[in-house]
Protein backbone atom coordinates (compact mmCIF):
# COMPACT_ATOMS: atom_id res chain seq x y z
CA UNK A 1 0.00 0.00 0.00
CA UNK A 2 2.68 2.48 1.06
CA UNK A 3 4.70 1.67 -2.07
CA UNK A 4 1.68 2.41 -4.29
CA UNK A 5 1.11 5.74 -2.55
CA UNK A 6 4.78 6.72 -2.83
CA UNK A 7 4.96 5.77 -6.51
CA UNK A 8 1.71 7.60 -7.30
CA UNK A 9 2.97 10.66 -5.44
CA UNK A 10 6.14 10.81 -7.49
CA UNK A 11 4.16 10.19 -10.66
CA UNK A 12 1.96 13.22 -9.97
CA UNK A 13 4.98 15.31 -8.96
CA UNK A 14 6.59 14.46 -12.31
CA UNK A 15 3.49 15.41 -14.27
CA UNK A 16 3.29 18.69 -12.33
CA UNK A 17 6.87 19.43 -13.37
CA UNK A 18 6.16 19.09 -17.08
CA UNK A 19 2.60 20.40 -17.30
CA UNK A 20 2.52 22.93 -20.17
CA UNK A 21 0.99 25.95 -18.42
CA UNK A 22 3.12 28.71 -19.89
CA UNK A 23 6.26 30.60 -18.89
CA UNK A 24 4.99 32.00 -15.59
CA UNK A 25 4.26 28.58 -14.23
CA UNK A 26 7.69 27.43 -15.42
CA UNK A 27 9.26 30.35 -13.58
CA UNK A 28 7.38 30.07 -10.30
CA UNK A 29 6.62 26.42 -9.69
CA UNK A 30 8.70 24.70 -7.01
CA UNK A 31 10.48 21.44 -7.77
CA UNK A 32 7.73 19.06 -6.62
CA UNK A 33 9.88 15.97 -7.01
CA UNK A 34 12.62 17.43 -4.80
CA UNK A 35 10.03 18.47 -2.20
CA UNK A 36 8.57 14.98 -2.17
CA UNK A 37 12.04 13.43 -1.83
CA UNK A 38 12.73 15.69 1.16
CA UNK A 39 9.38 14.85 2.70
CA UNK A 40 9.90 11.09 2.53
CA UNK A 41 13.52 11.37 3.65
CA UNK A 42 12.54 13.34 6.73
CA UNK A 43 9.35 11.55 7.68
CA UNK A 44 10.19 7.90 7.03
CA UNK A 45 12.19 6.20 9.74
CA UNK A 46 14.30 4.11 7.37
CA UNK A 47 16.92 5.61 5.10
CA UNK A 48 16.06 6.30 1.47
CA UNK A 49 18.19 4.40 -1.02
CA UNK A 50 20.43 6.73 -3.01
CA UNK A 51 19.97 4.50 -6.03
CA UNK A 52 16.20 4.95 -5.94
CA UNK A 53 16.63 8.73 -5.53
CA UNK A 54 18.99 8.67 -8.51
CA UNK A 55 16.55 6.70 -10.66
CA UNK A 56 13.68 9.08 -9.82
CA UNK A 57 15.91 12.00 -10.83
CA UNK A 58 16.81 10.25 -14.07
CA UNK A 59 13.12 9.76 -14.88
CA UNK A 60 12.57 13.47 -14.19
CA UNK A 61 15.38 14.29 -16.62
CA UNK A 62 13.68 12.16 -19.25
CA UNK A 63 10.33 13.86 -18.70
CA UNK A 64 11.86 17.35 -18.86
CA UNK A 65 14.00 16.34 -21.82
CA UNK A 66 17.05 18.29 -20.80
CA UNK A 67 20.55 16.89 -20.30
CA UNK A 68 20.30 13.41 -18.80
CA UNK A 69 21.60 13.15 -15.23
CA UNK A 70 21.16 16.73 -13.98
CA UNK A 71 18.16 16.09 -11.73
CA UNK A 72 19.51 12.65 -10.81
CA UNK A 73 22.77 13.94 -9.37
CA UNK A 74 21.13 16.97 -7.75
CA UNK A 75 18.61 14.72 -5.97
CA UNK A 76 21.30 12.38 -4.65
CA UNK A 77 23.51 15.20 -3.36
CA UNK A 78 20.52 16.99 -1.80
CA UNK A 79 19.44 13.87 0.09
CA UNK A 80 23.05 13.23 1.13
CA UNK A 81 23.29 16.77 2.52
CA UNK A 82 19.99 16.27 4.33
CA UNK A 83 21.22 13.05 5.95
CA UNK A 84 24.31 14.78 7.35
CA UNK A 85 22.01 16.81 9.59
CA UNK A 86 18.89 14.64 9.64
CA UNK A 87 18.62 14.38 13.44
CA UNK A 88 18.55 18.15 13.85
CA UNK A 89 16.07 18.68 11.02
CA UNK A 90 13.72 15.98 12.37
CA UNK A 91 13.68 17.63 15.78
CA UNK A 92 12.30 20.88 14.34
CA UNK A 93 8.69 21.81 13.64
CA UNK A 94 7.84 22.07 9.97
CA UNK A 95 7.86 25.87 9.89
CA UNK A 96 11.28 25.81 11.59
CA UNK A 97 12.54 23.40 8.95
CA UNK A 98 11.74 26.01 6.33
CA UNK A 99 15.24 27.52 6.29
CA UNK A 100 16.95 24.13 5.89
CA UNK A 101 14.54 23.22 3.13
CA UNK A 102 15.35 26.47 1.34
CA UNK A 103 19.08 25.79 1.51
CA UNK A 104 18.63 22.21 0.28
CA UNK A 105 16.31 23.20 -2.57
CA UNK A 106 18.75 25.95 -3.51
CA UNK A 107 21.63 23.47 -3.57
CA UNK A 108 19.47 21.20 -5.72
CA UNK A 109 18.59 23.95 -8.17
CA UNK A 110 22.20 25.15 -8.44
CA UNK A 111 23.47 21.62 -9.05
CA UNK A 112 20.93 21.10 -11.83
CA UNK A 113 21.97 24.44 -13.25
CA UNK A 114 25.70 23.60 -13.06
CA UNK A 115 25.12 20.30 -14.80
CA UNK A 116 23.19 22.04 -17.57
CA UNK A 117 25.87 24.73 -17.90
CA UNK A 118 28.40 21.96 -18.29
CA UNK A 119 26.25 20.57 -21.13
CA UNK A 120 25.98 24.12 -22.51
CA UNK A 121 22.20 24.43 -22.57
CA UNK A 122 21.41 27.24 -20.11
CA UNK A 123 22.37 30.71 -18.93
CA UNK A 124 22.14 32.30 -15.50
CA UNK A 125 19.09 34.25 -14.44
CA UNK A 126 18.00 35.36 -10.98
CA UNK A 127 14.58 33.83 -11.51
CA UNK A 128 16.31 30.51 -10.85
CA UNK A 129 16.15 31.38 -7.16
CA UNK A 130 12.36 31.82 -7.17
CA UNK A 131 11.56 28.09 -7.39
CA UNK A 132 13.48 27.12 -4.22
CA UNK A 133 12.09 30.16 -2.37
CA UNK A 134 8.48 29.31 -3.22
CA UNK A 135 9.15 25.63 -2.51
CA UNK A 136 10.44 26.47 0.96
CA UNK A 137 7.52 28.80 1.68
CA UNK A 138 5.10 26.03 0.66
CA UNK A 139 6.87 23.46 2.84
CA UNK A 140 4.68 23.73 5.98
CA UNK A 141 1.52 23.46 3.87
CA UNK A 142 3.05 20.61 1.89
CA UNK A 143 4.00 18.56 4.97
CA UNK A 144 0.62 19.24 6.61
CA UNK A 145 -1.23 18.02 3.52
CA UNK A 146 0.88 14.90 3.15
CA UNK A 147 0.75 14.12 6.87
CA UNK A 148 -3.02 14.43 6.71
CA UNK A 149 -3.19 12.17 3.64
CA UNK A 150 -1.00 9.59 5.31
CA UNK A 151 -3.15 9.68 8.41
CA UNK A 152 -6.35 9.43 6.37
CA UNK A 153 -5.02 6.45 4.42
CA UNK A 154 -3.79 4.87 7.68
CA UNK A 155 -0.23 4.50 6.45
CA UNK A 156 2.02 3.75 9.38
CA UNK A 157 5.52 5.09 9.70
CA UNK A 158 8.01 3.10 7.70
CA UNK B 1 12.00 1.43 1.24
CA UNK B 2 14.26 -1.47 0.32
CA UNK B 3 17.91 -0.80 -0.39
CA UNK B 4 18.24 -1.56 -4.07
CA UNK B 5 21.49 -2.36 -5.85
CA UNK B 6 23.80 -1.00 -3.18
CA UNK B 7 24.36 -2.89 0.02
CA UNK B 8 24.13 -0.49 2.95
CA UNK B 9 27.47 -1.61 4.36
CA UNK B 10 29.35 0.90 2.19
CA UNK B 11 29.62 4.42 3.63
CA UNK B 12 27.16 6.95 2.16
CA UNK B 13 29.90 9.15 0.73
CA UNK B 14 31.21 6.23 -1.34
CA UNK B 15 27.72 5.43 -2.62
CA UNK B 16 27.20 9.08 -3.61
CA UNK B 17 30.61 9.19 -5.32
CA UNK B 18 29.80 6.08 -7.37
CA UNK B 19 26.46 7.61 -8.42
CA UNK B 20 28.20 10.85 -9.43
CA UNK B 21 30.56 8.89 -11.68
CA UNK B 22 27.61 6.99 -13.12
CA UNK B 23 25.84 10.31 -13.81
CA UNK B 24 28.88 11.69 -15.65
CA UNK B 25 28.91 8.54 -17.75
CA UNK B 26 25.17 8.78 -18.51
CA UNK B 27 25.36 12.49 -19.34
CA UNK B 28 28.34 12.16 -21.64
CA UNK B 29 26.95 9.15 -23.48
CA UNK B 30 23.53 10.81 -23.90
CA UNK B 31 25.24 13.85 -25.45
CA UNK B 32 27.17 11.60 -27.82
CA UNK B 33 24.40 9.28 -28.91
CA UNK B 34 21.18 11.05 -29.98
CA UNK B 35 19.37 7.71 -29.80
CA UNK B 36 19.52 7.77 -26.00
CA UNK B 37 17.56 11.03 -26.11
CA UNK B 38 14.96 9.49 -28.38
CA UNK B 39 14.58 6.45 -26.11
CA UNK B 40 14.25 8.64 -23.02
CA UNK B 41 11.52 10.60 -24.79
CA UNK B 42 9.67 7.32 -25.33
CA UNK B 43 9.96 6.41 -21.65
CA UNK B 44 8.72 9.86 -20.63
CA UNK B 45 5.65 9.73 -22.90
CA UNK B 46 3.10 8.33 -20.38
CA UNK B 47 3.97 10.98 -17.79
CA UNK B 48 3.80 13.73 -20.41
CA UNK B 49 0.49 12.42 -21.69
CA UNK B 50 -1.02 12.70 -18.21
CA UNK B 51 0.44 16.18 -17.80
CA UNK B 52 -1.24 17.22 -21.05
CA UNK B 53 -4.59 16.03 -19.66
CA UNK B 54 -3.89 18.20 -16.63
CA UNK B 55 -3.16 21.21 -18.81
CA UNK B 56 -6.31 20.59 -20.81
CA UNK B 57 -8.40 20.47 -17.64
CA UNK B 58 -6.74 23.71 -16.52
CA UNK B 59 -7.56 25.41 -19.81
CA UNK B 60 -11.15 24.18 -19.71
CA UNK B 61 -11.71 25.56 -16.21
CA UNK B 62 -10.14 28.79 -17.37
CA UNK B 63 -12.61 28.97 -20.27
CA UNK B 64 -15.50 28.06 -18.00
CA UNK B 65 -14.61 30.86 -15.62
CA UNK B 66 -14.62 33.47 -18.36
CA UNK B 67 -17.85 35.38 -18.06
CA UNK B 68 -20.52 35.29 -20.73
CA UNK B 69 -20.16 39.02 -21.31
CA UNK B 70 -16.44 38.69 -22.01
CA UNK B 71 -17.17 35.93 -24.50
CA UNK B 72 -19.87 37.97 -26.22
CA UNK B 73 -17.65 41.02 -26.60
CA UNK B 74 -14.86 38.78 -27.89
CA UNK B 75 -17.29 37.29 -30.39
CA UNK B 76 -18.25 40.74 -31.67
CA UNK B 77 -14.61 41.74 -31.96
CA UNK B 78 -13.68 38.53 -33.81
CA UNK B 79 -16.59 38.97 -36.24
CA UNK B 80 -15.46 42.50 -37.03
CA UNK B 81 -11.93 41.22 -37.54
CA UNK B 82 -13.20 38.50 -39.85
CA UNK B 83 -15.08 41.01 -41.97
CA UNK B 84 -11.96 43.14 -42.20
CA UNK B 85 -9.77 40.14 -43.01
CA UNK B 86 -12.01 38.75 -45.77
CA UNK B 87 -10.92 41.16 -48.54
CA UNK B 88 -7.30 40.73 -47.49
CA UNK B 89 -7.63 36.95 -47.79
CA UNK B 90 -9.10 37.32 -51.24
CA UNK B 91 -6.28 39.64 -52.16
CA UNK B 92 -3.76 37.14 -50.81
CA UNK B 93 -5.32 34.38 -52.93
CA UNK B 94 -4.99 36.49 -56.04
CA UNK B 95 -1.45 37.44 -55.18
CA UNK B 96 -0.48 33.84 -54.51
CA UNK B 97 -1.80 32.73 -57.89
CA UNK B 98 -0.02 35.58 -59.57
CA UNK B 99 3.16 34.83 -57.65
CA UNK B 100 3.02 31.18 -58.62
CA UNK B 101 2.69 32.11 -62.27
CA UNK B 102 5.62 34.51 -62.06
CA UNK B 103 7.76 31.95 -60.23
CA UNK B 104 6.85 29.34 -62.83
CA UNK B 105 8.01 31.78 -65.48
CA UNK B 106 11.26 32.29 -63.60
CA UNK B 107 11.51 28.52 -63.16
CA UNK B 108 12.55 28.93 -59.55
CA UNK B 109 11.26 27.72 -56.19
CA UNK B 110 8.64 25.42 -57.65
CA UNK B 111 7.43 24.43 -54.18
CA UNK B 112 3.76 23.74 -53.76
CA UNK B 113 2.84 24.22 -50.09
CA UNK B 114 3.90 21.15 -48.08
CA UNK B 115 1.81 18.84 -45.94
CA UNK B 116 1.04 19.90 -42.38
CA UNK B 117 -0.31 18.13 -39.31
CA UNK B 118 -1.62 19.65 -36.08
CA UNK B 119 0.10 18.56 -32.87
CA UNK B 120 -0.76 19.28 -29.23
CA UNK B 121 1.88 20.47 -26.79
CA UNK B 122 2.05 17.90 -23.99
CA UNK B 123 5.01 19.07 -21.91
CA UNK B 124 7.20 22.08 -21.45
CA UNK B 125 10.61 22.80 -20.02
CA UNK B 126 11.43 26.49 -19.79
CA UNK B 127 14.70 27.28 -18.09
CA UNK B 128 16.85 30.35 -18.65
CA UNK B 129 18.48 29.37 -21.95
CA UNK B 130 16.68 26.17 -22.74
CA UNK B 131 13.20 26.32 -24.19
CA UNK B 132 11.89 22.90 -25.06
CA UNK B 133 8.38 21.62 -25.71
CA UNK B 134 7.08 18.13 -26.30
CA UNK B 135 4.36 17.62 -28.91
CA UNK B 136 2.19 14.55 -29.34
CA UNK B 137 3.21 13.44 -32.85
CA UNK B 138 6.16 11.14 -33.42
CA UNK B 139 7.83 8.85 -35.94
CA UNK B 140 4.57 6.99 -36.35
CA UNK B 141 3.09 10.16 -37.88
CA UNK B 142 6.23 10.65 -39.97
CA UNK B 143 7.86 13.30 -37.78
CA UNK B 144 11.65 13.48 -38.16
CA UNK B 145 14.55 15.26 -36.45
CA UNK B 146 15.09 18.68 -37.97
CA UNK B 147 11.47 19.09 -39.06
CA UNK B 148 10.20 22.70 -39.07
CA UNK B 149 7.46 23.45 -36.54
CA UNK B 150 5.06 26.32 -37.21
CA UNK B 151 2.47 28.08 -35.09
CA UNK B 152 -0.02 30.89 -35.63
CA UNK B 153 2.11 33.72 -37.01
CA UNK B 154 5.15 31.92 -38.35
CA UNK B 155 8.01 29.61 -37.38
CA UNK B 156 8.07 28.28 -33.81
CA UNK B 157 11.13 26.02 -33.91
CA UNK B 158 12.30 22.62 -35.02
CA UNK B 159 12.20 19.00 -33.89
CA UNK B 160 15.30 17.87 -31.98
CA UNK B 161 14.24 14.45 -30.70
CA UNK B 162 11.60 11.95 -31.77
CA UNK B 163 9.95 8.92 -30.22
CA UNK B 164 7.17 6.81 -31.80
CA UNK B 165 4.41 8.91 -30.18
CA UNK B 166 6.01 12.26 -29.39
CA UNK B 167 8.67 14.71 -30.43
CA UNK B 168 10.72 17.32 -28.64
CA UNK B 169 10.74 20.79 -30.18
CA UNK B 170 13.45 23.38 -29.55
CA UNK B 171 11.87 26.82 -29.85
CA UNK B 172 13.55 29.62 -31.82
CA UNK B 173 14.36 31.24 -28.49
CA UNK B 174 16.41 28.25 -27.30
CA UNK B 175 20.04 29.17 -26.78
CA UNK B 176 21.15 26.49 -29.26
CA UNK B 177 18.69 27.56 -31.94
CA UNK B 178 19.75 29.35 -35.11
CA UNK B 179 17.71 29.91 -38.25
CA UNK B 180 18.72 31.27 -41.68
CA UNK B 181 16.63 34.32 -42.58
CA UNK B 182 16.55 37.33 -44.87
CA UNK B 183 14.78 40.67 -44.58
CA UNK B 184 11.44 40.53 -46.40
CA UNK B 185 11.94 42.06 -49.84
CA UNK B 186 15.71 41.64 -49.88
CA UNK B 187 18.14 38.77 -50.35
CA UNK B 188 20.76 39.55 -47.69
CA UNK B 189 21.38 36.26 -45.89
CA UNK B 190 21.19 36.59 -42.11
CA UNK B 191 20.90 34.35 -39.09
CA UNK B 192 18.53 34.68 -36.17
CA UNK B 193 19.79 33.11 -32.95
CA UNK B 194 17.94 32.29 -29.76
CA UNK B 195 18.92 34.21 -26.64
CA UNK B 196 17.27 32.00 -24.07
CA UNK B 197 14.61 34.68 -23.63
CA UNK B 198 11.12 33.77 -24.86
CA UNK B 199 10.29 37.15 -26.40
CA UNK B 200 13.59 38.26 -27.84
CA UNK B 201 15.82 36.75 -30.52
CA UNK B 202 18.97 38.26 -31.96
CA UNK B 203 20.80 38.72 -35.26
CA UNK B 204 24.48 38.03 -34.56
CA UNK B 205 27.58 39.57 -36.16
CA UNK B 206 26.06 42.59 -37.86
CA UNK B 207 28.47 45.49 -38.38
CA UNK B 208 27.71 48.78 -36.68
CA UNK B 209 26.67 50.36 -39.97
CA UNK B 210 24.14 47.59 -40.60
CA UNK B 211 21.31 48.56 -42.95
CA UNK B 212 18.83 46.71 -40.73
CA UNK B 213 16.42 48.97 -38.89
CA UNK B 214 13.63 48.72 -36.35
CA UNK B 215 10.43 47.37 -37.92
CA UNK B 216 12.12 45.23 -40.60
CA UNK B 217 10.38 41.88 -41.03
CA UNK B 218 12.56 38.81 -41.22
CA UNK B 219 11.47 35.68 -43.13
CA UNK B 220 13.18 32.33 -43.62
CA UNK B 221 15.62 32.41 -46.53
CA UNK B 222 15.43 28.71 -47.33
CA UNK B 223 19.22 28.43 -47.15
CA UNK B 224 20.39 25.19 -45.61
CA UNK B 225 17.26 23.46 -46.84
CA UNK B 226 15.77 22.90 -43.39
CA UNK B 227 13.07 25.57 -43.43
CA UNK B 228 11.22 26.42 -46.64
CA UNK B 229 11.70 30.02 -47.78
CA UNK B 230 9.31 32.85 -46.92
CA UNK B 231 8.01 31.87 -43.47
CA UNK B 232 7.63 34.63 -40.89
CA UNK B 233 10.30 34.60 -38.19
CA UNK B 234 10.02 37.98 -36.51
CA UNK B 235 10.34 41.73 -36.56
CA UNK B 236 13.38 43.75 -35.55
CA UNK B 237 12.46 45.54 -32.34
CA UNK B 238 15.75 47.26 -31.49
CA UNK B 239 19.10 48.05 -33.09
CA UNK B 240 21.69 49.18 -30.58
CA UNK B 241 25.02 50.59 -31.71
CA UNK B 242 27.16 50.39 -28.64
CA UNK B 243 30.24 52.64 -28.61
CA UNK B 244 33.11 50.21 -28.27
CA UNK B 245 31.40 46.99 -29.38
CA UNK B 246 32.48 45.70 -32.81
CA UNK B 247 28.97 44.52 -33.67
CA UNK B 248 25.53 46.06 -33.43
CA UNK B 249 23.16 44.42 -30.96
CA UNK B 250 19.92 43.58 -32.75
CA UNK B 251 16.81 42.38 -30.96
CA UNK B 252 14.11 40.51 -32.87
CA UNK B 253 10.57 40.01 -31.60
CA UNK B 254 9.45 36.53 -32.70
CA UNK B 255 6.38 36.38 -34.94
CA UNK B 256 4.97 33.57 -32.79
CA UNK B 257 3.99 34.04 -29.14
CA UNK B 258 6.43 31.33 -28.04
CA UNK B 259 5.37 31.22 -24.41
CA UNK B 260 1.75 30.32 -25.06
CA UNK B 261 1.78 27.54 -27.59
CA UNK B 262 -1.03 25.01 -27.15
CA UNK B 263 -1.08 23.59 -30.66
CA UNK B 264 1.59 23.67 -33.33
CA UNK B 265 1.82 22.68 -37.00
CA UNK B 266 4.34 20.11 -38.11
CA UNK B 267 5.43 20.93 -41.66
CA UNK B 268 6.54 18.49 -44.31
CA UNK B 269 8.08 20.51 -47.06
CA UNK B 270 7.42 19.04 -50.48
CA UNK B 271 10.65 17.67 -51.98
CA UNK B 272 12.40 20.21 -54.18
CA UNK B 273 12.84 17.68 -56.97
CA UNK B 274 9.09 17.48 -57.41
CA UNK B 275 8.01 20.16 -59.88
CA UNK B 276 4.98 22.28 -59.07
CA UNK B 277 1.73 21.65 -60.84
CA UNK B 278 1.23 24.32 -63.45
CA UNK B 279 -1.31 26.87 -62.23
Amino acid sequence: MIVVVVVLGFFFALTAEAIPCGPFYALLHPDFVALLLLYWAISSASELSFTVVWLIGLLQDMVLGDVLGAQAIAGVVMIYLLYTGIARVRSLASWEQLFFIFVLLLAHRLLVWLWQVWAGTVTWHFSLLLGPLIGALLWPLFTLTLDYLRHALRLNHT
Amino acid sequence: MPALFFPRRYPPLLRVAVLILLTVFVSVSSEKHPNIGNVSLTIAYPVQWISMQGARLWRQTDHYLQSRAALESENVRLRAELVRAQPKLLEADILRDENRQLLALLDSIPHPPGKVAVAQIIAQNFAPGSQLLVANLGTRAGVFVGQPVLAAGGVAGQVVRVSPESCQVALLSDLDSSIPVKPAGSDTPLLVDGTGNLDSLTVPFQPRNTPLKVGDKLVTSGLGGRYPAGLNVGTISAVIHNGDQPFARIAVRPAVHLGRLGTVLMLWDSPASQPAAAP
